[in-house]
């Protein structure tokens, strides 16, 4: 029989409807799989035959080629079919999307714009699981062994960070842009130029956008402003990057500001930009008082929250403490300042640079130490460009159930895994080298813009990541102890960070790439993998898993990070999660839950001192509990069922706290979160002065 | 009696004289050991003590108190003997 003789029309992916012929499966066939005609042809045929049985009178092009592929399957060409299939979603899934908020990232909201990323995210992750890695790669992220972060966002680098010097010296000159501005010669415009490209760098980059020393970089343009002007900018920054949900799928900006009290060396004698993009004849350590003004003002609107007197979620402030801070003059006020924002909307991050450490943050922990010659580059600040190409978390408590408490197995299979991650590193690479290789005609043009003599992504500083997730259950099930239960137990959690470091040393070597090990921020990593070993690993995982198996919100705890639900006094918690910091490259964090409490900003400040001193901890946070009425619009102390005004006891209340490195509605969390959440040990009772200071 | 713990790398620049203390102290007896901070074991052991610089010396009492500990420097046999001996 002639294909025309059937009766048949098909809806193609064209939007439109077109009389049957099978010769369009033969030629896809051939064109995308490369097999040979004849083979094409009897593949078609087949599934012409099936069609025609069936009696269907209107097909969807999706229909036909599963069927070829059921065909292909048949005939054994499982490669062919990999290279034929398609990528999509259930109807039943995409109604779910557009009903239903989104809970993989609790930084997404939901509504339309949400829906076309998330969509767009679904297919993309399968393109990357398909076409991008490997199948052991992609095997082993589908079982659970690793986590590829942000899948759906593939054909992007993971996060970068950089300074405003680019866009103060360049100007808003981006590939393919409608119009391109001079560098900026005043404030305002500057911080409008800030936020543009801030914008534009979340469509090329799949996380976190890190900003340096903001401060300084904005102070010569600050001379002659009055303090209330002043403080007049530092609100329209702030407020600009906590609104921004108008950008990339409605998500705000996940924004890091890194901030200083002090001119840091490395900038101190470096010469400053000025309106205009011109050089101002002085120095940044010319500029300290008017960075300083600066960051005060800074903190005082962080101080006063947004409108309803909410903390603000974006910009994160990371303020570096560094051993010139302590020789700084007014260091001591400053500092009480930001424990005073600290304490009471939970804002500040305490970002420790002892020494001669000197690194730019971002993301929920993740940092780049800078190395002799990034200090080189901080004589041109524009050109401290950094990123991190891809991060891959290892699964622990996976290995340590199938290690079966044997020592040797452990250890081998950590570097089997690692060796994977390795290898998925170098693959997402090799992708992103092909995008980029289009230059400024090409999917990432902004990331090969080229106003330096050097693309603005710098490949040759690009880190690639390496997460773990549950060390404390990987050592529970090894050793029978948690990690905060006995020495032993510490030292043995030690030993496996010891190894996966020495590894990133011995692979970066071997492989020529940065390979840097990280704290996973997991924030839906800890519950996928939870939940997945609950499915391979039961009963065993029953026992070891946290949070509630009958209600489904389990977890692993994140990263090398103690117990969360552990009563224990936080400098203890601090100190030894400190201990893990050194070896992991890219960034630490420990957190303080301090749920209602409200600590007084000396009992912060004697804290933080303490923590700079007589830890080796790289970063601490303190996280306050809020309850915000959508009726009453109040704000509260805590996490309240309903609000707390007689005059309102509104049910409409939403949850306020940091999910990992960042505040967000608890509405918005997976259930894993919010089962650590239920866990998480508040520390409210440590934080009066005199306890500090009688347990340091 | 403690014990004596010595951190030490393949490629430090006092690390030889650091590895002849461990040897001098083996051999009057002092429980003395040795952590190669390029081995997991070792990196391990100087993560807990927040070893920095290299080579380091760490003194414990039988209870893992710290008594005595030089970073980035070698002591002299005699005056990790001293505090050994005192106890």
């Amino acid at each position: 029989m002639e294909t025309t003789d059937l009766n048949l029309f098909v809806r193609t992916s064209e939007e439109t409807i077109s009389d049957w012929d099978r010769s369009k499966i033969v030629d896809a066939l051939v064109r995308e799989t490369l097999i040979d005609a004849d083979t094409a042809n009897a593949v078609a045929r087949d599934a012409e035959s099936l069609i025609r049985k069936s009696g269907i009178k209107v097909v969807t092009a999706p229909l036909i080629r599963e069927l070829v592929n059921a065909k292909l399957i048949e005939k054994g060409l499982e490669t062919t079919r990999r290279m034929h299939t398609r990528l999509g979603m259930p109807i039943y899934d995409v109604d779910s999307l557009i009903l239903h908020p989104n809970k993989e990232n609790a930084n997404v909201p939901h509504g339309p714009e949400a829906t076309n990323l998330t969509l767009a995210e679904r297919i993309k992750k399968e393109y990357a699981l398909l076409a991008v890695f490997s199948q052991d790669v992609a095997d082993a992220h589908m079982n659970g062994d690793i986590h590829l972060h942000d899948l759906g966002f593939i054909d992007r680098p993971y996060c970068s960070g950089q300074s405003l010097e680019f866009i103060k010296k360049f100007g808003l000159n981006l590939p393919h842009s409608l119009s391109m501005a001079k560098p900026a010669k005043h404030p305002e415009v500057l911080l409008a130029h800030l936020v543009k490209f801030a914008a534009a760098l979340q469509s090329n980059f799949a996380g976190a956008i890190g900003w340096d020393a903001v401060n300084i970089f904005f102070a010569p343009y600050l001379e002659g402003m009055s303090d209330d002007d002043v403080k007049q900018l530092a609100q329209m920054l702030i407020f600009e990057f906590s609104q921004q949900a108008v950008a990339r799928g409605g998500q705000a900006i996940f924004t890091d500001i890194n901030l200083y009290w002090e001119i840091p060396k490395h900038f101190e004698n470096v010469q400053a930009i000025g309106p205009g993009g011109v050089f101002t004849g002085k120095t940044y350590g010319e500029y300290e008082k008017e960075a300083q003004r600066f960051v005060w003002k800074l903190f005082e609107v962080f101080k006063d929250g947004d409108g309803a007197g909410r903390p603000f979620f974006f910009p994160k402030p990371l303020v570096h403490i560094t051993e010139k801070f302590f020789r700084t003059e007014g260091h001591m006020d400053f500092l009480n300042l930001i424990c005073d924002v600290a304490a009471d909307k939970g804002n500040t991050y305490y970002v420790f640079d002892r020494g001669d450490t000197a690194k730019i943050s971002e993301c929920c922990r993740l940092s780049f130490k800078l190395d002799e010659t990034d200090l080189l580059d901080a004589q041109q600040p524009w050109r401290m460009r950094y990123c991190a190409l891809q991060n891959v978390s290892l699964n622990l408590p996976r290995i340590g159930y199938l290690a079966k408490k044997d020592d040797t197995r452990l250890f081998h299979l950590l570097t089997e895994r690692f060796i994977l991650a390795v290898k998925a590193h170098k693959e997402k690479r090799a992708f992103i080298e092909r995008l980029l290789s289009a230059g400024e005609d090409g999917p990432l043009s902004l990331l090969t813009m080229n106003r330096d003599g050097m693309p603005y992504l710098r490949m040759n500083r690009a880190s690639h990541l390496l997460g773990m997730v549950g060390l404390n259950e990987m050592v529970q099930i090894h050793t029978g102890e948690e990690m905060h239960e006995s020495k032993k137990a510490l030292k043995f959690g030690l030993k496996i960070i010891a190894h996966m470091k020495l590894l990133s040393d011995k692979m970066k070597r071997q492989e020529n790439i940065r390979l840097v090990l990280e704290q996973t921020p997991a924030e839906s990593t800890s519950y996928r993998f939870a939940k997945l070993d609950l499915h391979h690993f039961s009963p065993a995982s029953g026992r070891i898993v946290k949070g509630d198996v009958a209600t489904g919100e389990v977890y692993y705890t994140n990263s090398t990070h103690l117990d969360v639900k552990v009563p224990m006094n936080p400098i203890e918690r601090v100190t030894n999660e400190g201990l893990f910091h050194p070896l992991i490259e890219a960034g630490s964090i420990s957190h303080i839950w301090i749920g209602e409490a409200r600590p007084s900003k000396g009992a912060v400040a004697d804290f933080v001192l303490k923590t700079f001193r007589y830890t080796s901890s790289d970063q601490i946070a303190f996280s306050p509990e809020f309850t915000i009425c959508n009726t009453c619009q109040k704000t509260w102390r805590g996490l309240q069922d309903m609000c707390p005004s007689s005059s309102c006891n509104s049910l409409d209340v939403d949850g306020i706290t940091r999910i990992t490195g960042y505040f967000t509605k608890v509405s918005s969390w997976n259930k894993g979160k919010l089962g650590e959440l239920k866990d998480r040990y508040r520390n409210g009772e440590y934080f009066s002065e005199q306890a500090i200071r009688k347990v340091v | 009696m403690g014990t004596v713990k010595i951190f030490y790398s393949n490629d430090c620049p006092m690390c030889p004289m650091a590895k002849k203390l461990q040897a001098n102290l083996a051999e009057k007896k002092v429980n003395v050991i040795g952590y190669d901070v390029e081995t997991a074991d070792g990196l391990a052991e100087a993560s807990f003590y927040s070893v920095m610089s290299l080579p380091t010396v760490v003194v414990e009492d039988g209870m893992e108190n710290g008594i005595g500990e030089w970073r980035g420097k070698v002591p002299q046999t005699e005056e990790v003997l001293h505090i050994v001996t005192s106890l």
